[in-house]
């Protein structure tokens, strides 16, 4: 017993200090008003404010395209890595991992030296003269500047799943006549169904948790859930802790039954499967 | 035939990617090396002038030194708090990773911007050094990844006879643990170090909200760099890169080696 408190104790104490007292007080303090007394009335500001609920409206619309563009090309990009010899594959591995870490700040600034107002894309358009659509400070530009570490995250969450996929089943529906579209809908789909649900959430939750990169580009200029959480900590716009406590919370329980829910469903997948 | 035609397919549609994502990266190097590069297709001309200048800013040299204690630091933490926990688990109680399954979706549902407003409710007004809560909250955050390094590294070895000979042979505990399970799980510790390491020295969001402008680490320098002046902040960039390059480099090279030493093994045992 001793030794089992003597292992679990470092990991017992960090997890207790910095994730269950911090989450529980949030949790807490999201129910009080300024003055510590129980209240919804952050809830209320929430909901009921233009402001917020743009918040909200924007972090959702942005991820949800977002994610589903890369779940997209995440998919054939895998399906497309699966093909190639094993070296190619490692070093195309490697180049993804860094590609997906390299969100953030340098990715903000990178994508300002392309598509920025002084940028490469800019000058591309005017010399063709053709009308430039893109604007980087955009709901539309943070869509699309997600991509770039969506894809790469997709991509190496699916390359195992479809690399596991067992290649003479292909040849079996083959002699048994079946086209491939055929196999493709009817065999291969029901059978990553669940991983495609899976990697979705977390690729949507990914992109709802996404500050850095959007506050690098934008400060707090694209109203998101993130950023309003931060400007509301470090006192840009009022600093108001409470409130950003009740975003936060809000954040936390909606992502957490998405990710429960999406557990579920590939959970009874799995089991019918087997 | 068919299956020629889809691998060229396929190499067709992974190059679209890769270039497609390698893009930014291209031109941020491009740009460390431009003279200028405004409103123009290609830059003006070539030049190392910016590279100079932030080798010999004594800000640039500053924050590398924060963003490596912070690492160093985060790293120590890390291992200290997991390695245990993570043996544990593996060698006498395999259950327990069930329940520390919601570790993996820590990130997901608990992201850094949440995770500081949790933070600075609690500790921002207590008198305790706020850079001991950055630390440890930069610990947590790196614990999906470190848990998942450190789990790999006891595959393979029978960890708890060896553990228990060693007991048996009057060895205490920890000195069993430091004798006879680290040098075996010396490689995978050493992939889950230097992948704790890098997360903590990107980090971002925490130190700069949490210990705001009063600890400049790389990021953030980075950030105030774009601000004013934009071909330093791509050399800074680049020199990120090449440092995230350098450390993905040596972790595929070690992988590589103990994959092919797993072939090996397995090979001879089928032999016996």
């Amino acid at each position: 017993m001793a030794t089992r408190l003597k292992i679990f104790l470092p990991f017992g104490l960090l997890i207790l200090s910095v994730l269950i007292v911090p989450v529980s007080v949030m949790l807490i303090s999201s129910l009080q008003n300024m003055d510590g007394g129980f209240s919804f009335s952050n809830y209320h500001q929430i909901f009921f404010s233009r402001y917020y609920r743009g918040a909200i409206y924007n972090s959702i619309s942005i991820s949800l395209i977002t994610s589903l563009i890369s779940l997209v090309i995440s998919i054939i990009g895998a399906w497309a890595l699966t093909k190639l010899s094993l070296s190619t594959k490692n070093i195309l591995i490697t180049v993804f991992n860094m590609s997906s870490s390299f969100a953030g700040v340098p990715l903000a600034f990178s994508l300002i030296i392309l598509f920025g107002n002084a940028g490469v894309f800019k000058a591309i358009t005017s010399t063709l003269h053709v009308h430039d659509a893109l604007n980087i400070y955009s709901v539309t530009g943070m869509t699309f500047a997600y991509t770039f570490f969506e894809i790469p995250l997709g991509i190496m969450f699916f390359f195992p799943v479809l690399d596991s996929l067992n290649r003479e089943w292909f040849e079996v529906s083959d002699v048994l006549g079946a086209s491939k579209m055929f196999f493709i809908s009817k065999v291969i789909f029901p059978i990553i169904l669940p991983n495609i649900v899976e990697i979705f959430v977390l690729l949507f939750a990914n992109a709802m948790g996404t500050y850095e990169t959007v506050y690098a580009l934008m400060g707090n200029n694209l109203v998101s859930i993130p950023t309003v959480i931060g400007s509301l900590i470090n006192g840009e716009l009022v600093a108001n802790v409470p409130l950003a406590c009740a975003f936060a919370t809000l954040f936390t329980v909606i992502m957490t039954i998405i990710v429960w829910l999406g557990n579920r469903v590939t959970n009874i997948k799995g089991r019918r499967i087997s | 035939m068919e299956k020629h035609a889809d691998k060229v397919i396929a190499k067709i549609v992974i190059t679209l990617i890769s270039v497609y994502l390698v893009a930014p990266i291209i031109a941020t190097i491009m740009y460390s090396f431009a003279k200028s590069w405004v409103n123009t297709i290609l830059p003006d001309g070539w030049t190392l002038e910016w590279y100079l200048q932030l080798v010999t800013n004594s800000d640039f040299l500053s924050a590398l030194v924060r963003s490596i204690i912070l690492g160093i630091v985060t790293t120590i933490i890390a291992m200290c708090c997991f390695l245990p926990v993570v043996f544990y688990a593996n060698v006498y109680d395999e259950s327990i990773k069930a329940r520390l399954r919601f570790i993996t979706v820590l990130p997901f549902t608990i992201p850094g911007i949440v995770l500081v407003t949790g933070l600075v409710r609690v500790y921002a007004n207590l008198p305790i050094p706020q850079m001991l809560v950055l630390l440890l909250a930069i610990s947590l955050l790196s614990l999906p990844v470190t848990y998942q390094a450190l789990d790999n590294a006891f595959i393979a070895h029978d960890f708890r006879a060896m553990f228990e000979q060693a007991l048996i042979l009057g060895d205490s505990p920890l000195k069993a643990f430091v004798k006879v399970v680290i040098p075996n799980i010396r490689v995978g510790m050493f992939i889950a170090m230097l992948l704790t390491f890098t997360s903590a020295f990107g980090e971002y969001v925490l130190t700069n909200i949490i210990l705001g402008g009063n600890y400049e680490t790389l990021k953030i320098y980075m950030y105030r760099l774009m601000q004013s002046n934009g071909q330093a902040s791509s050399v800074l960039t680049t020199v990120y890169f090449f440092f995230l390059a350098i450390i993905s480099i040596i972790m595929i090279a070690i992988m590589k080696r103990q994959g092919n030493k797993k072939v090996e093994e397995v090979g001879d045992t089928k032999k016996l």
